[in-house]
């Protein structure tokens, strides 16, 4: 129930919903680390050997200083090439430094509040909507909603525009039939998504064949089955000979199981799977932040009463000041459909107003809120009205209710 | 608590320790030297273009590029380690908690949500944000896919979904703004800049009072003075009498023109011609507000002191302004999105508990309609009354109401009837019996 106790900020467990705030940023330091290695690796390794190469030739009199100067260029231009690169991951890694540091400042915010009294405290649970609300808009891909939304908060640093509006790229290109852009994304992260046991690649793999064979291109498809299938062989077994199979079978087929491997359907099941690696590479939960928030805090919040047909003495709470109905989130348009779905909060003990009275029409209500109400209406002395109704009655009529 | 004891401050302090100077920009540096060395080496050969000339610049070449080379791979580790510093602080200071990942309610109603969504910008005053997002999600409708394995899973909430449909109607009808969207889903009514129109009212007026013009305020308690009536709010007349406090301050604090409309001569005129529709309910304010002018040289000091005290006057009718208005549209007035976002975060942990608990053990909820645990919130966000039965240690519900017995217990309905020994029955909390007859149903 309601008390002092429940007012205090708990440091160790309010930040659950924020945890993806510092986890991403740490994977995708990882994720740039990594690609700059490559990179170095790469062309390091080639400009080290053809200097090498270049030197021995020289010195045997095999090549001559016009091709030293044609090697040496290549390797600058490798090299230019290099630097280019590095120096985008380093600004990628600077600014994701600064997105560290802004969050970590913000989380820290909180550390200096006690209690949801706090003022402060709305203000920062606020930010963490709009917060929740730019992640939701991000993974439905409503991204121009999420950019304007975190411009108009000024939070860019708390959000993850730029690896939703990425990951949205490549779902919609799925959704669209193509899987160039998921086969890059699958052999940039090839090392983490076996290590995951992702399907992904398989699956693409599988969806070129099959355009393949839509379009008529038996050959192709066969040899891209030579190239591409052996290694997925052990793994997939029996999709690899359902899919032999398939060469059998033209896309207009009724027979299962090729009339499913045809099903434009299943480039939508790709999109899925794809965004599902993708979270799941990058830590991030499976489905949005506000999807948990608002199933635990819909819950936390309602009572019987919010979905009764029937308007209950008490829609504010007994301490307000104000005598008018404060509406209630759950019984406000917005929520209270969606609450319908979700399990109403647990009490073990009554909370009701002080000195209850109840009035001859079944109502009851708190006899400080009678009175103001009786006062603000400007009745005769020992009069009263019903707030919700609006009936007249004296206060001799009503009768002292108990609550144990 | 020492606010300094909490994760992220040590977090804060840990990274701040750990000058994360290793960045990828040395490694840019040194690339850059190897650069000049390939340059300048390129640069002698060319000029010269004799073997000789060529295979010792090459030759010469070969260590300092390998050391070069070798630096950069230097600052690659440097990077990588100061970077799993940071994991480790990261992981040490928030570590990782499992969130609920196998129940997700909300992913069978992303039109539910968007809708939730699309009001709370509009009521935010998000105006352009809001237009923006309901013709996103108008053009690329959910994606159920994405959902769909879970629905599967969760097809007993939808059976319990379509039998309280029927209820649905009444309590929407209640409300005006949505007695129009008869399609709960459907973002297009949002579109049709009702509640845009609405809100950009509200902001208005809102911004009027924070530049203390009442005017505008007032008009609109006016146009809807019977429906704030019957609500029991004086919210035109505490309008009013502000308007009249503020008059009576005159030009030095209220910097309206200093004329016959402005200052006690404005005051007294504004009253008697607004006050007399407030005569019978206000009688004694008005009575207050009148005499004041008799103390008008020396306010400060005079009993009427608090009543001409507009310090935060302004800001109190704007929030009861808000109230008003937002619940006239069958609103609540602080952002629903907001207090359950709040409120979900502030009883996620006991949730999260009561899952691993729950799974732990391997058995499943027991109650459909109830969370099997308290979720405490703090008392503001507490907008109904509870009512647990004291003997049933339930609440109770529309099938299982209150009942008062004569002696003025409540009792839960079902309580009562397992008490009755016939048509009588003694109470459990008093020596008195009643008959079951006597006892009634009430309405918190």
């Amino acid at each position: 129930m309601a008390d002092h106790e429940s007012s205090k900020i708990n440091h160790d467990n309010h930040l659950l919903l924020d945890q993806p705030l510092l986890r991403l940023p740490c994977e995708l330091l990882k994720k740039n680390f990594r690609a700059a290695h490559f990179t170095f690796e790469k062309d390091s390794t080639f400009v080290k050997n053809l200097l090498k190469e270049t030197a021995t030739a020289s010195i045997n009199g095999k090549t001559s200083p016009q091709d030293v100067v044609k090697n040496l260029d290549t390797m600058l231009t490798r090299m230019r090439g290099m630097k280019r690169k590095l120096e985008s991951y380093s600004e990628e890694e600077s600014s994701i430094y600064r997105q560290v540091d802004a969050r970590v400042a913000h989380l820290k915010e909180l550390s200096t509040m006690h209690t949801v009294e706090d003022i402060r405290y709305e203000a920062w649970s606020r930010q963490r909507l709009d917060r929740l609300v730019v992640d939701y808009m991000l993974r439905h891909g409503y991204n121009e909603s999420a950019i304007s939304l975190a411009n108009e908060r000024q939070m860019q640093d708390l959000v993850d525009i730029d690896t939703f509006v990425a990951m949205d790229k490549i779902r919609r290109s799925l959704e669209n039939g193509s899987v160039t852009e998921a086969l890059a994304w699958c052999s940039e992260n090839k090392k983490a998504l076996r290590n995951m046991g992702s399907n992904l690649e398989f699956m693409l793999r599988c969806q070129q064949f099959i355009e393949m064979m839509r379009m008529g291109k038996q050959l192709e498809a066969i040899s891209h089955a030579k190239k591409h299938f052996i290694q997925f062989r052990d793994s997939y077994q029996q999709e690899v000979h359902q899919l032999a199979g398939l060469l059998a079978h033209r896309p207009d087929t009724e027979l299962e199981p090729y009339k499913t491997w045809y099903s434009q359907e299943r480039w939508n099941r790709i999109a899925d799977i794809f965004v599902e690696a993708h979270n799941k590479l990058l830590g991030l939960p499976s489905f949005p932040l506000l999807h948990i928030a608002l199933s635990s805090g819909l819950s936390a919040l309602k009572t019987p009463a919010c979905h009764s047909s029937q308007a209950t003495s008490s829609s504010q709470p007994s301490h307000s000041t104000s005598l008018t109905t404060n509406v209630c989130p759950i019984c406000s348009t917005e929520l209270n459909e969606l609450a319908r779905n979700v399990p109403y909060a647990h009490h073990s003990k009554s909370h009701v107003e002080h000195d209850l009275l109840l009035l001859p029409n079944g109502r009851v209500y708190g006899k400080a809120r009678l009175e103001e109400y009786a006062a603000k209406a400007g009745l005769q002395p020992g009069h009263c009205k019903d707030l919700v109704t609006g009936q007249m009655y004296t206060f001799d009529q009503l009768k002292k209710v108990f609550i144990t | 608590m020492a606010e300094n004891n909490t994760g992220i401050a040590l977090l804060e302090r840990d990274l701040a320790k750990l000058s994360r100077k290793p960045r990828l920009q040395a490694a840019v540096d040194n690339v850059d030297r190897i650069i000049e060395q390939l340059a300048a080496a390129r640069e002698q050969i060319a000029t010269a273009l004799d073997p000789h000339t060529a295979s010792l610049t090459v030759t010469r070449l070969q260590n300092p590029t390998k050391d070069a080379f070798e630096m950069v791979n230097e600052n690659l580790k440097d990077v990588s380690s100061a970077q799993k510093k940071v994991f480790k602080a990261v992981n040490e200071h928030f570590p990782l908690k499992p969130l609920p990942a196998d129940h997700d309610a909300m992913a069978d109603h992303p039109a539910l949500i968007n809708r939730a969504i699309a009001m709370h910008l509009l009521r935010e005053g998000q105006f352009s944000v809001a237009s923006t997002f309901i013709e996103e999600a108008q053009d690329t409708p959910p994606h159920h896919a994405l959902y769909q394995q879970l629905e599967s899973e969760d097809t007993p909430s939808a059976d319990q979904d379509e039998a309280m449909d029927d209820d649905d109607m009444d309590t929407d009808a209640q409300t005006s703004v949505t007695a129009s969207t008869s399609d709960p889903t459907d973002l297009s009514s949002l579109h049709s800049q009702e509640l845009q129109t609405k809100f950009a009212e509200m902001y208005s007026i809102l911004q009027d009072l924070k530049s203390h013009n009442l005017r505008s305020a007032i008009d609109w308690a006016r146009a809807n003075s019977t429906e704030l009536e019957a609500r029991g709010s004086n919210l035109e007349f505490e309008l009013s009498k502000l308007q009249y406090v503020w008059l009576f301050k005159g030009a030095a604090v209220n910097g309206l023109p200093d004329d016959e409309r402005n200052g006690r001569s404005g005051a007294l005129a504004y009253a008697l011609q607004h006050f007399t529709r407030f005569r019978e309910r206000h009688v004694r304010e008005i009575e207050k507000l009148a005499t004041a002018m008799a103390y008008a040289p020396n306010l400060a000091d005079s009993p009427y002191k608090e009543v001409f005290s507009t310090d935060s006057a302004f800001t109190d009718v704007a929030a009861s302004f808000t109230r008003e208005f937002c619940s006239l549209l069958g609103l609540s007035a602080e952002s629903p999105l907001y207090i359950a976002v709040t409120a979900g975060a502030l009883a996620l942990p006991r949730l999260i508990k009561y899952t691993m608990a729950k799974r732990a053990k391997g058995t499943e909820w027991t109650t459909d309609n109830e969370l099997a645990f308290e979720t405490p919130l703090p008392e503001k966000m507490v907008y109904h009354s509870i009512f647990v039965c004291p003997v049933a240690k339930e609440q109770t519900t529309e099938s299982n109401p209150p009942m008062m017995i004569p002696c003025g217990h409540v009792l839960g309905k079902e309580t009562l009837q397992k008490l009755c020994k016939g048509t009588r029955f003694k109470c459990p909390y008093c020596p008195s019996e009643g008959q079951l007859k006597d006892a009634r149903q009430i309405i918190l």
